[in-house]
């Protein structure tokens, strides 16, 4: 038998939301559910084997070729970019990158430079780069909210789900930058080598969406 | 101020030993392929002015090449690709000469990479070019010549793609929309990315020729792509390309042997100055294509000569990888070790020099005594000895 499929798997709500439905397209995944420690997992009725890693590096191991496929937020896509092909929209683990500052402030008023902080700097960058703007970007690890409240930044870049978090913090969101969701990645090389298979499987999981 | 003199930048890495072995005999594989076809070597500088590469900024974009400055403040680049000098070569030197050219080379190119991303900044390719021929033949010769690079290695499994940069342009070109909306649409098709190409393409309409570039990434694969792509979409120019593509499939099929031969029509590369058939070379147990290349019959015009040319590269630094993996074979081939006694140095020299001219290897030991010598050489698998002493030197 050939190689097993190797699936890296965002940790998190985006594995469960992967498990889910890779269970319903008929995968046995008792030992993704059931994983101890582990970080390599087979899938027991196929020829398959799950790995579990955090964003960024699912797109490092895709674009190696040391897995064969991935899921992974279209957040860490956008601000990774990289060598892949990115075949399918899952649908699932919707949010939105958005442009939010103070409530009530005027974002865009007067001519000074103005400072964004995010943790998403590339985002950043070629959303006022296309509206040739110049502004500081200030790279924030933790909770962003924090930046322009502080009045380190006057607006921040983000991910937004509800919105909730920025309205506690007296925030609001004045522009949508891009939406996002889950999306299966594969391998360049993966696919041409075991097109059968890569395509099978993006069938099944398709119709199971 | 920090020093950086113990490392070697980012994307760069010393070659020791093995790596080297390794390395030159796969170099020197491909080359002998190459030389029995009649391809000749050349070679260029590494440093070139950026103007060289500059013709088409869309080619080599500004931040991923490697500057430095002469000594009039011009600006230089570090040669991000092989085929551009090439074309400069033959449109200035080379002018002149009966076609066609039959070129090769064997020379790192440099790129600016994202960093901690664990790609090369410096990679040695090795490729041929062979200019002035429009015909089949010459796509015959080049594709062969490939195929032939592909087997020669110990990957598991080999396999070749062909595609045909024409087959989108003309598709695309049919789109009444901005230059802007084609690039990204043909940045999707080449990251197969199918939801954010379906809305692109839904905003610009919905007719046949959407309808066929959504499919586009999809078309790849075995020998049912072609009636795939026939049912797609038709009109005169596209169904000459896919005839012209089909019939070389087909021909080159014959030649594949034990590899697999694939088709992608989605095959559309960002510094694309291919004009026709392009080319993939991919090896079992490397992530990324080990071979590229196509025919480029506008590329030597913008240094002022048309003519028609076509070549490939193969990374050689991908091909030693996967050469090291499968345990290619090197070992340390020492024969003697000649010891020379004090006041025999001489001596010993020479008798090293007589031993090395009937064709062995000897090292010529640097200890003070015979029993250092004799460890030296059990730790390094030497069975010779060769004293040198009063007697010897008699």
């Amino acid at each position: 038998m050939s190689k097993p499929l190797r699936i890296a798997l965002t940790k998190g709500r985006l594995e469960k939301d992967t498990v889910g439905l890779l269970e319903k397209a008929g995968f046995d995944c008792s030992a993704v559910r059931d994983k101890g420690r582990k970080l390599i997992l087979p899938i027991q009725n196929a020829n398959m084997e799950v790995v579990l890693a955090k964003a960024n590096d699912v797109i490092t191991y895709v674009e190696h070729g040391v897995c064969d496929m991935g899921v992974v937020g279209k957040d860490t896509i956008i601000e990774m970019s990289g060598k892949f092909f990115e075949l399918v929209d899952l649908g699932f683990g919707r949010c939105k990158f958005a442009l939010a500052v103070k409530k009530g402030t005027d974002f865009y008023a007067g001519y000074g430079v103005k400072t964004i902080a995010t943790k998403y700097p590339n985002v950043a960058r070629t959303f006022f780069e296309s509206k040739g703007m110049d502004v500081d970007i200030v790279k924030i690890e933790g909770s962003v909210e924090l930046a322009p409240l502080l009045e380190l930044s006057n607006g921040i870049v983000d991910i937004v789900e509800t919105g909730t978090t920025l309205k506690e913090n007296g925030l609001e969101v004045i522009e949508d930058i891009v939406p996002i969701s889950a999306r299966l990645i594969v391998n360049t090389v993966s696919l041409k080598l075991r097109q059968k298979e890569i395509e099978d499987l993006i069938k099944t999981i398709e119709e199971n969406l | 101020m920090k020093k950086y003199d113990l490392i070697t930048p980012e994307g760069t890495k010393d070659l020791l030993f093995d790596e080297c072995i390794i390395r030159q005999a796969a170099e020197e594989k491909i080359h002998r392929i190459f030389k029995s076809r009649g391809y000749s070597e050349l070679l260029t500088p590494d440093i070139e002015f950026y103007d060289v590469f500059n013709h088409r900024s869309e080619y080599f974009p500004q931040e991923r090449l490697l500057k430095l400055t002469d000594n009039k403040g011009r600006l230089l680049v570090l040669r991000p690709d092989n085929t551009i000098p090439i074309a400069r070569i033959v449109a200035t030197r080379l002018k002149d000469s009966r076609l066609p050219l039959r070129l090769y080379y064997n020379q790192s190119v440099f790129n600016n990479e994202p960093s901690l991303k664990g790609r090369s900044t410096q990679t040695l390719q090795t490729g041929i070019e062979l200019i002035g021929s429009s015909s089949k033949m010459a796509e015959l010769e080049v594709i062969s010549a490939a195929i032939e690079v592909l087997r020669t290695n110990m990957a598991d499994s080999f396999s070749l793609e062909i595609g045909d940069s024409r087959f989108f342009k003309e598709l695309v070109n049919k789109l009444d929309t901005s230059d802007d909306n084609k690039e990204l649409i043909r940045e999707y098709i080449e990251a197969k990315n199918y939801p954010a190409l379906n809305d692109i393409l839904d905003t610009i309409g919905k007719n046949e020729v959407t309808h066929a570039l959504k499919r586009l990434p999809r078309l790849f694969g075995g020998e049912e792509v072609f009636e795939k792509a026939s049912r797609l979409f038709s009109d005169s120019s596209l169904d000459s390309i896919l005839a012209e593509l089909k019939e070389l499939y087909n021909q080159v099929s014959q030649l594949m042997g034990e590899g697999a031969l694939t088709v992608d029509l989605g095959m559309v590369n960002r510094t694309d100055y291919y004009t026709g058939v392009i080319i993939k070379g991919y090896l079992e147990g490397y992530g990324s294509e080990v071979l590229s290349g196509g025919r480029y019959d506008k590329l030597i015009n913008d240094f002022g000569y048309d003519v028609p040319a076509i070549g490939f590269a193969v990374n050689v630094d991908a091909v030693t990888k996967i050469e090291m993996k499968h345990g290619a074979g090197t070992e340390r081939n020492v024969d003697a070790v000649v010891f020379a006694e004090k006041g025999f140095e001489m001596q010993g020299i020479k008798k090293a020099e007589e031993l090395r001219k009937n064709g062995q290897t000897v090292e010529t030991s640097l200890f003070d005594t015979i029993e250092e010598t004799r460890e030296y050489c059990h730790e390094n698998g030497i069975s010779k000895i060769i004293t040198v002493d009063e007697k010897e030197a008699e």
